[in-house]
């Protein structure tokens, strides 16, 4: 498993999100940009938002939805990066 | 105190009636016309400063306004004997290229707060393109104050019917957004539980960013239940002329905003708030963000953190906010394709009738009777009505 995965993660005081019908949209206050997250990317940040480690995210995500393992782990640590590459979240 | 739309002429009466205000403006306008100078009214509403100004001595005035309430400066001005000095635009200053600089800028486009909507974007372009060198603006500053706030009644909202109500209902979803909303109100000094912050001080004769990013800290001078950070500003039209709308003074037509906790929050005498504000000003709308942490002035432990914004309060659903990322590629709806359509058919000689039946023509599913498309129509063009005045 990714480190990345099992990192604790914070959400960035630039990052606000507004979240409604399961998808969230994130303003950037430093920069202005917005985010869109789908559904599973809107998992992952109220995961985060709650102190939960990636990994655990990935458990439950798992538990809800019929995918590969590998596939899911690959994927929310690709999400990962990109948030962290647009400053919305950091390693805490 | 004028925008693009949706005041009504009993809002700009409340804004001629207010005393303060009017009175620091017309000080201000008098001691700045000369006779025979030429005057630029920004958001003008119907032109009660472009009325002043002739009446100081002005020769020529400028009322701009893109609300319809610039209708009336005209006949005012007949009324008042000086329509021979007044040149009505009806559209936005930032638009608008005068015959000749002016002497004197005169404006009050300030919302609740003066970082409101294109205020300051306006105010930069005119003082560049419209004011003479050495020219007068009114107003010359406005300084954004700060406090924190019991505020029982301007907070029920945030807390009723969400987190208390007599249904047994669980409506909690709400409150996470109703704490992300400021409250208009007006609070007295008794209502303060910190001395006041001079938040920033918006200079417009240098000002040129619009946003706003500033660090406040501010300690509980007593004991109280806070609810959150009430914001003012005082104004100053021109050097011994202005007004402020902050809680030791009468009620203004401005009022003032309170930036809500999300929960109330007991504060003993010599507890601290930091607090970073910021204001960014995204499509013309400004989004205000209020990070908070309550720390305890005895044993130095941050007892609240929170982090609010009016983005968080907004109830739009993602597919809305998605065009607004600049990445996004757009497609084309059925009701944009509609639009498309009645928009590439008018200039060509077409009525409106002949529009509509055009549209029943290429859209037949989306219009069961002629009077249905030309209500469409109508609703399209009024988009633009007035906006080549």
């Amino acid at each position: 498993m990714s480190d990345i995965l099992t990192q604790t993660w914070r959400i960035s005081d630039d990052a606000v999100a507004n979240a409604v019908g399961g998808e969230t949209v994130i303003l950037h206050l430093g920069n202005g940009n917005y985010y869109g997250l789908d559904t599973i990317g809107t998992v992952l940040w109220d995961g985060l938002k709650a102190g939960k480690l990636p990994c655990e995210v990935c458990d439950a995500i798992l538990a809800e939805y019929d995918a590969e393992r590998s596939v899911v782990e690959s994927d929310l640590a690709q999400f990962l990066e990109e948030l962290e590459a647009n400053e919305l979240v950091e390693a805490a | 105190m004028v925008r693009v739309s949706g005041y009504d002429i009993t809002d700009y009466g409340d804004m001629v009636d207010c005393r303060p205000r009017m009175s620091a403006y017309a000080e201000a306008l008098k001691r700045a016309v000369a006779p025979g100078c030429t005057v630029i009214d920004i958001g003008a509403g119907f032109g009660v400063f472009a009325l002043l100004a002739c009446k100081y001595g002005a020769g020529k005035v400028v009322a701009i306004e893109p609300d319809p309430s610039i209708e009336l400066v005209m006949p005012m001005a007949q009324a008042n004997g000086c329509a021979d000095r007044i040149t009505v635009v009806r559209g936005l200053s930032t638009e608008f290229t005068p015959d000749e600089k002016a002497d004197v800028i005169v404006s009050d486009i300030r919302g609740t707060m003066p970082l409101f909507e294109n205020h300051i974007e306006t105010i930069v372009d005119a003082r560049e393109r419209l004011l003479k060198p050495g020219g007068a603006q009114l107003p010359l500053r406005d300084t954004i104050r700060l406090a924190l706030a019991h505020a029982p009644d301007a907070y029920r909202l945030c807390e009723r019917p969400w987190s208390v109500n007599e249904y047994d209902l669980d409506l909690s979803l709400g409150h996470e957004f109703a704490v992300n909303i400021p409250r208009r109100t007006h609070l007295g000094t008794e209502a303060l539980l910190s001395d006041p912050f001079d938040l920033v001080t918006l200079d417009y004769r240098t000002i040129t960013d619009p946003g706003l990013d500033a660090t406040v800290e501010l300690v509980a001078t007593q004991d109280g239940v806070a609810h959150g950070l009430l914001n003012w500003f005082d104004a100053k039209i021109a050097e011994g002329f202005g007004y402020s709308n902050g809680p030791a003074r009468p009620e203004l037509v401005y009022g003032q905003n309170l930036l809500p906790f999300p929960e109330s929050v007991p504060m003993k005498a010599g507890d601290r708030v930091l607090a970073r504000i910021r204001g960014m000003l995204a499509g013309g709308i400004y989004i205000w963000s209020w990070q908070c942490k309550i720390v305890d002035g005895a044993t130095g432990e941050t007892r609240h953190s929170f982090n609010q914004s009016t983005f968080k309060g907004s109830i739009r659903p993602a597919a809305r906010l998605a065009p607004l990322e600049p990445g996004f590629v757009p497609t084309i709806s059925a009701k944009l394709q509609i639009d498309r359509d009645c928009l590439s058919m008018v200039g060509d000689g077409r009525s409106l009738c002949e529009i509509a039946d055009q549209l029943i023509e290429r859209h037949p599913d989306d219009f069961t009777s002629i009077d249905e498309a030309l209500g469409r129509v109508r609703t399209v063009l009024h988009r633009y009505a007035g906006s080549d005045q």
